[in-house]
């Protein structure tokens, strides 16, 4: 495990206080005999949670929603400049001109917006291999159980960067590099030397995981970053095929989100 | 007769990239009217089954309005089989009604919010794109949200 890895699982502190709590409150009505799923099987289709479906969908025993996700916490110097950006950004939504972000020109979000599974999301472990496959763009990373990731020097720059993992019990802790810097979650900037920490484990049920997500880059945040996703489980989902092959949408001379055609008959 | 594509704006801004958390799907809703939505009615001229987005145009207008070529955009392939469509769903000369949130600049573009198809099956666009607010048939109170 490297230094910063160490560093990180010590500062998730009350993040993983509140998310074990909600599943301590399911382990009281769930056992192994009650699941198909081992503790580790995180493999198989996931959606985000709460889904669409809304919380909980009906059921009594759902997991409550993560926390809220901060503000990522910039240096005073970057957070002014993140803050008048997004405060753009918003006016322009508002006037009915949003900006055009990376997925307005079918590029996927990389690392870690795609672990928000806006879409659904596919999990195969395959040996030492854990794979993800984020059926927006049909993303994919590839997780390596047992290495380590390379150091940001030596990690070409990706939107998915590089992942090494190892597991701690139950819980994968999976260490991310070498992420492109204009790979931009929430449009927030980030250094070539970001690491992203995953604790991805199953709530007791085993029908519910957990992504316990923190970002750490000193030049530009004054402390870790972190935030948890939540994830459903989704039998016999198929996952779907997404390549973008006929974008309509663009930038304009103002960076606002725009259709490129003639509407002209 | 058919819309035509111009990519010159996008070849030029493709670098010029603002990265965002992305709220809902492939670009915000917010350039379509945020609380105005219409019914048309007309005969499908084209639909295409592509990702980012399904795309219906459709040669009609409102009840007794002026008949244009409307680009009426649906959510992508995926969303859609989720809520019960199928690629096939749509054909060219198909005779349909939609309600749709038309484009807030005045292009002749709007985003779906329910269908009626020619065989008269009812469906969403999806849950991101959210309901329709008023009925496909004036004299009917729509039921049609869904899920995506």
């Amino acid at each position: 495990m490297s230094r910063a890895l160490r560093r990180s699982i010590g500062t998730l502190g009350v993040a993983v206080t509140l998310s074990w709590c909600a599943g301590a409150a399911l382990a009281q009505t769930s056992s192994d005999a009650e699941t198909q799923y081992g503790p580790r099987d995180i493999g198989g289709t996931w959606e985000r949670y709460p889904t669409l479906a809304g919380l909980g969908s009906g059921n009594n025993d759902a997991p409550p929603r993560p926390q809220p996700q901060p503000d990522p916490p910039l240096k005073p110097e970057y957070y002014a400049e993140w803050r008048k950006a997004q405060d753009e950004a918003a006016a322009m939504t508002a006037a009915g001109r949003p900006p055009a972000t990376n997925y307005t020109h079918c590029i996927g979000e990389g690392m870690p917006g795609m672990m928000m599974a806006m879409f659904p999301m596919e999990v195969l472990v395959t040996g030492d291999q854990v794979t993800v496959i984020q059926e927006a763009y049909n993303q994919v990373r590839r997780i390596y159980v047992g290495e380590e990731p390379p150091p940001p020097e030596d990690a070409e720059p990706r939107f998915a960067g590089h992942s090494g993992a190892h597991w701690e019990g139950d819980t994968l802790v999976v260490e991310t590099t070498g992420i492109k810097e204009y790979v931009r979650y929430r449009n927030v900037p980030h250094s070539a030397n970001m690491r992203i920490i995953e604790r991805i484990s199953l709530l007791p049920d085993r029908d519910y995981m957990q992504n316990e997500i923190t970002v750490i880059d000193p030049e530009y945040l004054t402390e870790p970053w972190e935030w948890t996703w939540m994830y459903k489980r989704w039998p016999g989902y198929k996952m779907q095929e997404y390549i973008c092959e006929n974008n309509l949408w663009g930038s304009d001379e103002d960076g606002a989100a725009t259709l490129t055609i003639d509407l002209d008959e | 007769m058919s819309i035509q594509i111009r990519r010159c704006a996008l070849a030029a801004h493709a670098l010029a990239l603002v990265v965002a958390a992305p709220a809902l799907a492939h670009h915000s809703f917010a350039p379509y009217e945020p609380d105005r939505q219409i019914r048309l009615h007309g005969t499908v001229e084209k639909f295409t089954w592509q990702n980012p987005h399904v795309y219906i145009q459709l040669r009609g207008g409102e009840d007794g309005g002026e008949e244009q070529l409307w680009l009426i955009e649906c959510a992508n392939p995926g969303i859609l089989n989720r809520v019960g469509w199928k690629f096939n769903l749509v054909k060219e000369g198909d005779e349909i009604t939609v309600v749709v949130a038309p484009m807030r600049n005045g292009q002749p573009a709007a985003l779906l919010k329910a269908i009626r198809t020619a065989d008269g099956r009812v469906l969403s666009n999806g849950g991101p794109a959210g309901p329709a607010t008023i009925p496909l048939d004036p004299e009917e109170v729509t039921d049609a949200g869904g899920q995506g």
